[in-house]
């Protein structure tokens, strides 16, 4: 698969346009482009036509002239013969002020330029006046998303500057017909022309002879196929029509060359030795640091290669006895450079780091500038069907696009979300942001999650080949337009929170630093777990009874203000007024069913656990008076009193007289007493119901329960656990 | 040859859902399931046990594991509370193997009994779908249950490892099943979202309005039923929508019936209840 280059160009004076195209970069990338970001003074105009997709990020300085670094480039452009740009597509930013006559004419400039020869304009120029920011942001992501949606930018492994000679074969062609390699193509340049790796041992122990073959095998990774010779009857002009050799030789006595590879060395070194341009050699060198010729046959080979005309692509490696961990360690970074060569035999140095992360797979470990990020796994283009939840807040209309499209698997739902605002509906509204941003959570198929860090393929399950999708605000917060919510109903909340510290006073440690405030690691630990949700706002919609429940907090708050309760620095005082709050109605009995919370997978366990926790606190201090606690105290009771649950005693005790009352004329004791009738069960359930009506008729339940088998054991199991009971 | 489980018939099958039991034996008698009742099994605790202490929910839970356990079979139920909170009771002893110790210590002191964690819990549902086949259980209809129909989940047992082979929060295994019995299943935001049964005694005024929601949106999509596959659920749809409705304003008359009862009454058990329910839902409505 082709993957063209994109180019993000910027000419600047004050840094404004560099801030720009910085900025512009990293938004490509998260769209899984590999963006190539360059000063207009870095770039030769020759090369423009090699990038499919080229953005222009521009001031004007003075009376309309281009920023310093853009002068060059300018001048170049309108000089004798300008490149033909047609096949590449092109969008620019001019950065400019009003306040001047020729306001962006440098953009405007480069905007004529580029449709003169041939370019296709992506969308309209965009000139910004002094406040760029927005305007030049909705342009970048405009931009990018076309690009990212036409497939003609994707996945570009390479940041290299395309060569100016792409057409030609840069090296010394053989004889047969090569296949040229776009620079940027990493599945072609792997996988076409000659991939073959000579692989020279020159061993007199075994050891080179081994290493050679486990360079072999390793190279099979990298698209190379290794060929291993000895040097004891090689041919060494065959070298001539080679691209990669490499050798592996070790030293014998006094810096000699090794038994077998003696002969091949004096011819080497003879008149009759071919030319080698156009090869490019590693050298790996065994030897003994304890000799005074230290691997000096290694030495040698790496001279007289390098005199014939080889280039030389990685420094040669010089191993002392233990030689396994250096060899493995210069491999990893010597094949990747030999596979960076392709069949014409030009070394295509911006290649290297994706044949590393190639070669490694999704196995590969760390990368990225943290050194923790996980190298992305990319996937075919799958068929999805988005549904995203719209709402006009002018007409007051709700409803729901779909979309049918097909897009990349590993696509975050975020981008899949830009894609479809740049390309199909520029209405459409949600909350943009890293990644990680936890404003960006939405609701896929009920799930909650954070868009950006939620893949395409993984968002709900593949059935008849796609993936259905319906995108939804989060639930629990007012809808300002299609998926933006308002979060300030949180926000409210938590203020009524109250959520500051007040602290206690205590007493410090001494320590080195004199004396301070401690905290067990224990419980550091543990009160960070109980607030350790990613997304306040998707832990709050986690609760089924949020939107129903006015005034309730809401899991967020709840969690939050449970953590601080149980903080040892927290003020008596403040304990107290914490512990008020969390039993008030809106407190932590608001919340009817905490199953609702724990299934969220985007809510940790720890999190879920600890409002269990909390609510356990409330109704003990409670003494499990009130409803809740009285039906809390009452279902446990019954269970322990006859292993099953007994309805009548819980409705009884729960409620009292009056809501069982209420219930009599609000059509719930009417409804089960008449459940035969639309059950079509039995009038009367047993004996009970001709000796204790209404208990028993309908769906009216048992007075009584008979106790499970062995009885005795639950309650045995009672009396160990919890003798409250 | 028939697959054989522990039954565990759920929290209120026994007393305000009597219809579940009585469904429940001929519905796995046609299905080829055999079911051995778990003698002295308790309730599950329905998450409610849990609030006033957690650790004894997880030890009477674990009794009732042990006891699937000294009958060699996994256990199955036609309630999905009691499948959510056995298999998070069930997870928790598996994952933690200090909470297991210390659990199986207290059983052996208090009843005799350890269990060892090599037990499954299951749901009617997705032993259906899973182990049975939809196919199967199309050649068993006799009645086809032809209606738009709303399936209802409900939280508790689609979360990871309670759900069969079925999505969490997508789940297609109820839709799959209304189809093979000759129904039209309803497409729904509402289904595996709660309708407050753990708050209906305390914080009745919103589990009403979770309850009018969920009926609303079932009926706002065309069903003209509901199945439940929450034995706390359905009765809570069941007995409080008239009160929903007056609470919120919203129509909510509908029938709401268990997934034992859609099933029996498919397989030709109960041919006079299926009557009627034919004419409450063309006649009478709820």
């Amino acid at each position: 698969m082709s993957v063209p280059p994109l180019l993000i160009l910027f000419g600047s004076e004050s840094g404004n346009s560099e801030d720009l195209a910085t900025i512009a970069e990293k938004q490509a990338k998260s769209l899984g482009l590999t963006p190539s970001v360059k000063g207009m003074d870095e770039v030769e105009v020759g090369n423009l036509p090699n990038y499919q997709n080229i953005l222009i990020f521009c001031s004007t300085w003075g009376e309309g002239e281009m920023p310093d670094n853009a002068v060059d480039l300018w001048e170049a452009a309108n000089g004798g013969s300008p490149p033909s740009m047609s096949g590449c597509n092109f969008a620019v930013c001019a950065l400019g002020d009003t306040s001047y006559e020729f306001f962006c004419q440098s953009g405007k400039d480069w905007d004529e330029w580029f449709e003169k020869q041939g370019a296709t304009r992506l969308l309209d120029r965009v000139d910004c006046d002094v406040e760029y920011d927005d305007p030049a942001a909705e342009f970048t992501t405009n931009a990018l998303s076309l690009i990212a949606s036409s497939g003609t930018g994707a996945a570009n492994p390479s940041d290299e500057e395309p060569s100016g000679e792409s057409g030609e074969p840069s090296g010394d062609g053989g004889p047969e017909a090569q296949i040229e390699t776009d620079s940027d193509d990493l599945e072609g340049l792997l996988s076409s022309g000659d991939r073959s790796l000579m692989l020279l041992f020159g061993s007199q122990s075994g050891n080179s002879e081994e290493l050679a073959a486990k360079i072999s095998k390793d190279a099979k990774s990298y698209g190379l196929e290794g060929e291993v010779h000895d040097m004891d009857g090689f041919d060494f002009n065959s070298l001539s029509g080679k691209k990669r050799v490499l050798i592996v030789c070790s030293t014998w006595g006094e810096g000699e060359m090794p038994d077998n590879a003696e002969e091949l060395w004096q011819f080497a070194i003879s008149d009759s030795a071919s030319r080698l341009e156009g090869v490019h050699f590693a050298i790996c060198a065994l030897g003994d640091t304890s000799y005074e010729f230290f691997c000096q046959s290694g030495k040698d080979w790496d001279d007289q290669l390098e005199k014939l005309g080889a280039t030389r692509i990685i420094d040669r490696l010089d191993c002392d006895v233990d030689y396994d961990a250096p060899a493995a360690e210069w491999i990893l970074e010597t094949l990747p450079a030999l596979a960076a060569v392709d069949s014409t035999g030009h070394f295509h140095d911006g290649m290297v780091d994706a044949i590393k992360m190639y070669a490694s797979g999704s196995s590969a470990g760390a990368e990225g500038e943290d050194g923790f990020s996980m190298p992305e796994v990319k996937s075919e283009p799958i068929q999805a069907s988005v549904s995203v939840f719209r709402y006009d807040p002018e007409t007051c209309s709700t409803g729901t696009d779909t979309w049918l499209c097909s897009l990349p698997g590993h696509m975050s739902v975020l981008e899949v979300l830009r894609t479809l605002k740049a390309s199909q509906d520029g209405t459409l509204t949600f909350r943009d942001g890293n990644s990680d941003d936890s404003n960006t959570a939405i609701s896929i198929n009920g799930r909650l999650v954070l868009p950006g860090l939620c893949r395409l393929d993984s968002a709900a399950p593949m059935r008849d080949g796609s993936v259905s999708l319906r995108i939804e605000p989060l639930p629990g917060f007012e809808v300002i337009r299609d998926l933006a919510i308002d979060p300030w109903s949180l926000e409210r909340k938590r203020e009524s929170s109250d959520p500051w510290m007040v602290a206690a006073t205590r007493e410090g440690a001494h320590t080195p630093q004199g004396v301070m405030g401690t905290m067990d690691p224990a419980i550091a630990s543990s009160l960070h777990s109980m607030k350790d949700f990613g997304s306040q706002n998707i832990l709050h919609s986690s609760s089924d009874a949020v939107p129903h429940a006015n005034g309730y907090l809401g899991p967020a708050v709840i969690a939050s203000t449970w953590s601080r309760r149980n903080d040892p620095r927290t003020s008596p005082s403040k304990a107290e007024e914490i512990d008020k709050m969390l039993s008030s109605p809106n407190g932590i009995k608001a919340e009817t069913d905490l199953a609702s919370i724990n299934r969220q997978s985007s809510v940790p366990r720890a999190v879920s656990e600890s409002l269990l926790v909390a609510k356990n606190s409330v109704l003990t201090g409670d003494g499990f008076n009130g409803k809740h606690g009285k039906h809390v105290w009452w279902y446990t009771w019954t269970v322990k009193s006859s292993g099953m649950v007994n309805d009548t005693v819980i409705y009884r005790q729960a409620l009292g007289p009056f809501a069982l009352l209420g219930n009599l004329f609000s059509g719930v004791t009417a409804r089960m007493v008449l459940g035969f009738t639309r059950t079509g069960g039995n009038v009367f359930n047993g004996m009970l119901g001709m000796v204790a009506p209404p208990a028993g008729i309908g769906k009216m339940p048992k007075q009584f329960n008979s106790s499970v088998e062995n009885h005795h054991e639950v309650v045995a199991i009672f009396n160990e656990m919890d003798g409250r009971f | 040859m028939a697959l054989k489980y522990a039954y565990h018939p759920g929290n209120i099958a026994h007393s305000s859902a009597t219809e579940v039991s009585q469904t429940m034996e001929p519905t796995t008698r046609s299905l080829g399931i055999e079911l051995f009742p778990m003698d002295g099994a308790t309730s599950c605790g329905a998450g409610i046990i849990r609030q006033a202490n957690d650790l004894l929910q997880v030890t009477l839970n674990a009794r009732n594991f042990a006891i699937a356990e000294s009958m060699g079979m996994d256990i199955i139920t036609p309630c999905a509370a009691t499948a959510g909170n056995l298999n998070e009771d069930l997870a928790r002893l598996k994952r933690d193997s200090l909470l297991l110790a210390k659990t199986n210590d207290v059983l052996q002191r208090t009843t005799g009994l350890t269990m060892s964690g090599d037990v499954g819990v299951h749901h009617l549902l997705h032993v259906i779908v899973d182990e049975i086949g939809l196919d199967k259980v199309g050649q068993k209809v006799r009645n086809p249950i032809d209606f738009p129909i709303a399936g209802f989940y409900g939280p508790n047992m689609q979360q990871d490892g309670a759900c069969g082979e079925d999505d969490v929060f997508d789940p297609q295994y109820l839709e799959m099943l209304i189809k093979a019995l000759g129904g039209e299943p309803i497409l729904w935001e509402s289904r595996t979202q709660s309708v407050g049964v753990p708050g209906l005694f305390s914080e009745e005024a919103t589990v009403l309005r979770q309850i009018a929601s969920t009926i609303h949106d079932a009926k706002s999509e065309g069903a003209a039923m509901i199945v439940s596959a929450c034995t706390l659920s359905h009765t809570a749809l069941d007995v409080y929508q008239g009160k929903a409705g007056r609470a919120t304003g919203i129509s909510t008359n509908i029938p709401v019936i268990h997934l034992t009862e859609m099933l029996a009454f498919a397989m030709g058990h109960y041919n006079n209840r299926l009557a009627q329910l034919r004419t409450r839902i063309a006649v009478i409505g709820d």
